[in-house]
């Protein structure tokens, strides 16, 4: 199908780079206003406390200090946050825009200095003085579900704030009537995102206008302004979104923040331009959290290892607000979770913890535990009845037989891959020689492992998906395709991107769909007076949802174009007609001839001549269309990797990492490969790295890059990349989501490829991050001989 | 992150930065490379009334040999030392200690002063000082002193630095046994190791170990050398029950921090495991020589 | 013992070649001078403590961290920025080279880890891919998971020892 494309599937460099190379972009604090007034907040220095009384009498007198403002204040100039959306087991939430009553984690804002510069106003917020009245804080979900736990939110009845189950099938009866059934447990630390461009926001109100420009590195535009308009009473038509480049977001940047609305209601309020950005120990402190999840299976197996039934139980850890609906992380994981695997009789139960840490929020990949649990259990049941790993996966893998497949939720999978990629990926990485390697080394003492995980990712998420999941919210999206008079092409689309490089694979789209070069395209977005309103990037959209609905709206101009040219050249009808690289061509024999029409005189024709526009053809070449996809599109891989881990130090070695990849149609193979790469490092920085730790009192003793781990290039390995690329059929172009499953893969192949090495000393990975100081308590604990032994 | 308020001076001569020290007494705080400063005074953890900049005190910018002791300026650089040639001529150890000090743009700047000032228990610089028995060389208002590096690093970040006194030079004894390696460990390329190992030895006409220096980073609030090891190493064959007995030694002995991220265990068994290795890295290089 | 003046410091800073006059208080960091006073935005402020590595400019031609620098120590040394080390429509080898292997994605960091490699590379035309690992092991990116970059700076060194690549 590919083969039929001209620019769809090229590998165009990045239209972004060369800016971007040489210093010249421009992220939001490279955008100057004059007189803009710099904030710096104030946030609390406990996890749990009653804010008793707030002194900033000695701060307000001190140089360059423009205002100070507290919860109170801003409770005058906004509305609050409330989310109760009609999910069965959600309880309803609502927040003011700073803290009036109490606070509720380590880094929770609670005043807002303004000031004429950020170190005038950091001198003022030292000076601030507040009175607090310590609370018991609640520090991990154990704490905050037990019956005498302080209350997280004192308007909830509990801290549970969410609660839902499921059964599909039986499982009670399979587990009846299993072979066996294998339990197993999988504890997911607490990570953040750590976009190297940490956020902020310009708010310029335009008193004579009654109007406010947001500047603002966001990845959904006209959402962030539907929010901003509604907590400032303003009309959407008084705000404007405008996103410049952006330094990385991986879900950081969607959610309009209390410290962003704080900087608009005062740009408002103070009638200037007011401006934060917020530094990195704010960042890694109180910006948004992510992926603390306890998981627990239990599944019914046969005695060759065939899945009979599921049965899932997922706690998470949610801090201490409701940025967005509780349920909605952990739901995708419990919808998803059989993924590439046939089982029919399945349950879950999710429950949601409000503790006393920061908020958490979805992250490049909120499903990514999924994969880990999926195929840790495969693991696991391939232990117990001490079966080969790769046949247990082969004999409940998806095949081509089994598609569609309407897994147990009801979510169907269509046009994906599993069987072929776990195929792909085992015979890349060799298993029986990597086996043979093994032995001989475990005869030296030496620990090596061999990890799979098959990963079915979901991305694009279209309406009906929210529909199903009672999320209020849509999955459409919107473009519009321009060329104008002199034949240049322009086009918008509601996405932002955040540093995937959208820039040339959409202008693919829009060139394939019209028929001009890519190179001749520009994409215009982030600005909501200029693209039209859509749901903005997350849940890997932007290639199905944004680059969909940018080819057909192409296709809707190309119709037009032909049509014209047509006309033009004195033809019935545009059927023997087509565009390349700008150039109308007609097809005479067998062959396409050139017709010397060019769509620069098309628009010419368009613009400046209508009237010798055919009958019916209004002027100006100027289209719209908008795209709903389907409720979801499934792309899947397997990732395969071997480890070294080093009993002594408890250090662990990637030795080799390749991943067989079916991302559907590619737009741009160059993007691809680098969301690829970038997924599975991702993934590994976090497994083996990265941790959000809070004390026992709520502490965060992980507030700089030194306490905060990520990878650098020496902690990770190359990347193999193989693909298997299988269209989605239902989509424009067949194009797939990806971007998100590499990080699905990195974590669970290695926590699998560490078990795999510590199996002769009975170790198993049921506990996340693997520090070496936890691989060494593990070895201190396990018996020397083969004695079962797990994480505490 | 933005500092708190300063007079910031930047005298031309290292009398000069005497004089402005002793005048401001406590509230001044010298400043070479800024590395390890730097942060502190972003996050407003120092905050000093006068910060006194030491970078034009080129005289201090020195390596030399001189008869039996290899002495460095207080401001050379970590990348000057780690590639001087009468570094890895006289003391290859100190050389590799300090090629591995946190990233290249860091060694760029970063001062041996300014490390052994700053006395990180885990840093690479005190290590291989307290480690080689080294002398910091010290002016101040009551002129110059000589200390030994062991007796100047007191506990973490606490150092025998009186006001108005500035570290000058880091003298090491030479020569030191031709054997040597530098083993560490950490979580990432270039973070502080949880433990370091330093080592230095000379082996007899027999192959019996001689004047064996060792010494670990990261297990106690200062680096510790450990002369009862030391001792208990002298003439002994370098044999593999040799090297595993002065490990178990070496990590009986001390006695690191115990906290819920890094059990003091975890310290021990790495203290261990990194002189074993340091042994055998030592003889390895000796047989690739 | 003199009381600490605040005032502003006139300084003549050196920077990219030119001579930039400028009144700032001592505090304020090489970075946010370079930024707000100079409106070279190229230098990128990712964590102010010294980690991240994406303020990364040369200091008398050796790479340093702007965060970990005032600007006041600068007087009488010269600055280079990324904004030297080429245009979008004139990049230099490693420029093209990290567009050419895709060696960016959000671009935050790419300013730091240019300006390290245009210093680094004069000094190792040569290097293994383990030595540009170590060198980048300063410059944290959290997009690509790196295996672009050290190519990309693999290639620029050959280009720039004359070798087809």
């Amino acid at each position: 199908m590919s083969g039929d494309f001209t620019e769809i599937g090229r590998a165009l460099p990045r239209k972004e780079d060369r800016r971007l190379v040489s210093g010249r972009g421009r992220y939001l604090d490279d955008l100057a206003f004059p007189g803009a007034l710099h904030v710096s907040f104030v946030r609390s220095p406990h996890a749990h406390a009653r804010i008793l009384d707030i002194d900033s009498a000695e701060a307000a007198e001190m140089p360059g200090v423009v205002g100070i403002f507290t919860g109170r204040d801003l409770d005058q100039m906004t509305t609050r946050l409330r989310l109760a959306p009609p999910i069965e087991g959600l309880q309803p939430t609502e927040l003011t825009t700073l803290p009036i009553e109490k606070v509720r984690f380590h880094g929770d804002p609670v005043v807002c200095v303004v000031a004429t510069d950020r170190y005038l106003a950091e001198d003022a917020a030292e000076c601030v003085t507040v009175e607090y009245d310590q609370l018991p804080a609640v520090t991990s979900i154990t704490e905050a579900f037990a019956p005498d736990a302080a209350l997280v939110d004192d308007s909830l009845t509990s801290n549970m704030v969410s609660h839902q189950s499921l059964c599909v099938g039986d499982p009670a009866a399979r587990r009846a009537e299993a072979h066996r059934v294998v339990e197993a447990r999988f504890s997911l630390h607490r990570h953040t995102h750590v976009p190297l461009e940490t956020r902020g926001c310009v708010a310029d109100w335009d008193d004579g206008r009654a109007h406010l420009n947001m500047h603002i590195g966001n990845q959904v535009p006209h959402p962030l302004r539907s929010q901003l308009a509604a907590r400032l009473g303003l009309s959407e038509s008084q705000v404007t979104v405008m996103s410049p480049d952006v330094g990385g977001a991986f879900g950081q940047k969607i959610a309009l923040y209390r410290e962003e609305l704080t900087v608009a209601a005062l740009s408002r309020h103070l009638r200037r331009p007011v401006r934060w950005r917020e530094d990195r120990m704010e960042n890694l402190m109180s910006a948004a959290h992510a992926r603390e999840y306890e998981c627990r299976t239990r599944t019914s197996v046969s005695e060759t290892g065939r899945i009979l039934g599921l049965e899932l139980e997922i706690d998470e850890d949610f801090g201490g607000y409701c940025f967005y609906p509780a349920n909605y992380m952990a739901r995708v994981i419990a919808l998803i979770m059989t993924g590439p695997y046939r089982i029919q009789d399945y349950a879950y139960e999710v429950r949601v913890a409000l503790t006393n840490k920061c908020g958490a929020g979805p992250m490049r990949a909120p499903m990514a535990i999924t994969s880990w649990v999926m195929e840790g259990t495969i693991d696991a049941i391939a232990r117990d009845l001490d079966l080969d790993p790769v046949e247990v996966r082969r004999i409940n893998a998806l095949g081509p037989e089994d598609l569609p497949y309407k897994m147990p939720t009801g979510e169907l999978l269509e046009d994906v891959s599993p069987r072929e990629t776990l195929e792909i990926a085992v015979d890349a990485i060799d298993v029986a020689a990597f086996r043979a390697r093994q032995a001989q080394a475990r005869a030296k003492g030496r620990y090596l492992g061999l990890g799979l995980c098959t990963v079915i990712e979901s991305t694009t998420y279209g309406s009906e998906f929210y529909k199903s999941a009672g999320i209020p919210g849509s999955g459409h999206e919107s473009a519009w395709v321009r060329i104008e008079p002199s034949g240049a092409v322009n086009a918008s689309v509601g996405l932002m991107g955040t540093g995937q490089g959208y820039e040339s694979p959409l202008s693919q789209a829009v060139a394939e769909g019209l028929g001009v070069r890519s190179e001749d395209v520009t994409v215009h977005m982030g600005n909501t007076n200029i693209a039209p309103y859509g749901m903005g990037s997350r849940g890997g959209r932007g290639a199905t949802a944004g680059g969909g609905t940018l080819y057909l709206c192409a296709l809707k101009a190309r119709e037009r174009v032909l049509a014209i040219a047509a006309s033009m050249l004195d033809l019935n009808d545009a059927g023997g007609l087509r565009m390349r690289a700008g150039q109308i061509e007609r097809m005479i024999g067998e062959d396409w001839q050139e017709t010397g029409l060019a769509l620069t005189d098309i628009a010419r024709r368009a613009y400046l001549d209508p009237l010798a526009l055919p009958e019916g053809i209004t002027p100006g070449l100027d289209f719209s269309h908008s795209y709903d996809p389907p409720a979801m599109t499934y792309s899947n891989s397997t990732h395969a990797c071997e480890v070294e881990v080093d009993p002594q130090t408890g250090a662990i070695t990637i030795d080799r990492y390749l991943v067989a990849e079916d991302s559907g149609t590619v737009l741009n193979p160059i993007v691809v490969r680098g969301q690829q790469q970038g997924a599975i490092a991702m993934g590994l920085s976090g497994a083996l790295l990265e941790q959000v730790i809070y004390d026992g009192t709520g502490q965060n003793l992980s507030a700089t890059l030194a306490d905060y781990l990520v990878a650098s290039p020496n902690e990770l390995p190359e990347f193999e990349i193989l693909h298997h690329n299988t269209p989605n059929r239902r989509t424009p172009a067949g194009i797939k989501g990806m971007a998100e499953g590499g990080v699905m893969g990195a974590i669970g192949v290695l926590a699998n490829a560490v078990s795999d090495a510590l199996a002769p000393r009975g170790v198993t990975i049921e506990r996340l991050p693997l520090t070496p100081q936890s691989i060494r308590a593990l070895l201190r604990e396990a018996a020397p001989s083969s004695t079962k032994r797990t994480q505490p | 992150m933005k500092p708190a308020p300063f007079t910031y001076h930047r005298p031309a001569s290292l009398a000069e930065a005497l004089a402005l020290l002793r005048t401001h007494g406590p509230a001044a705080k010298p400043i070479a490379g800024g590395q390890s400063l730097g942060p502190m005074l972003n996050m407003r953890l120092a905050r000093p009334g006068h910060l006194v900049d030491l970078n034009d005190l080129i005289e201090l910018d020195r390596v030399r040999v001189k008869d039996d002791m290899l002495e460095i300026g207080a401001l050379t650089r970590h990348h000057r030392l780690a590639n001087a040639p009468e570094v890895q001529r006289s003391l290859p150890l100190l050389g590799a200690a300090a090629a591995s000090i946190g990233h290249y743009a860091i060694r760029q700047r970063g001062t041996i002063g300014g490390s052994l000032a700053h006395a990180d228990p885990a840093a690479q610089l005190p290590l291989i000082a307290v480690t080689l028995g080294a002398t910091l060389v010290i002016s101040g208002p009551a002129g110059t002193r000589e200390v030994a590096a062991a007796d100047f690093l007191q506990s973490i970040m606490t150092v025998d630095l009186r006001d108005g006194e500035l570290i000058t030079a880091l003298r090491f004894p030479l020569p030191v046994g031709d054997l040597w390696a530098f083993e560490a460990f950490s979580r990432r390329h270039g973070d502080f190791a949880l433990v370091s190992v330093a080592l230095s030895f000379a082996r007899d006409a027999e192959g019996k170990i001689d004047a064996l220096r060792l010494g670990l980073g990261g297990v106690d609030t200062v680096p510790l050398r450990l002369p009862e090891i030391e001792a208990r190493a002298q003439g002994r064959l370098v044999d593999v029950d040799t090297i595993r007995d002065l490990a178990a030694a070496a990590a009986a002995a001390i006695a690191p921090e115990d906290s819920e991220q890094v059990p003091a265990v975890y310290r021990r068994e790495l203290a261990e495991t990194l002189v074993i290795r340091a042994f055998q890295s030592a003889l390895t290089r000796e047989e690739g020589a | 013992m003199t009381a600490p003046t605040h005032d502003p410091l006139t300084l003549s800073l050196s920077v990219n070649g030119e001579t930039h006059d400028v009144r700032v208080p001592a505090r304020k960091l090489l970075s946010d001078v370079l930024r707000d006073d100079l409106g070279l935005t190229g230098t990128h402020v990712g964590c102010e403590h010294g980690v991240c590595g994406a303020c990364t400019v040369l200091i008398d031609g050796r790479p340093a961290r702007a965060c970990l620098t005032f600007a006041a120590q600068m007087e009488g040394h010269e600055v280079t920025t990324v904004e030297a080390m080429g245009r979008p429509d004139a990049l230099s080898a490693l420029q093209q080279a990290l567009h050419e292997e895709h060696g960016l994605q959000c671009g935050f960091c790419t300013p730091g880890i240019v300006v390290t490699f245009e210093h680094y590379l004069r000094e190792n035309p040569d290097p293994t891919a383990e030595e540009v690992r170590d060198v980048l092991s300063g410059n944290l990116c959290r997009c690509t998971g790196y295996q672009n970059i050290v190519a990309a700076v693999l290639k620029a060194a050959a280009r720039m020892r004359g070798e087809a690549a």
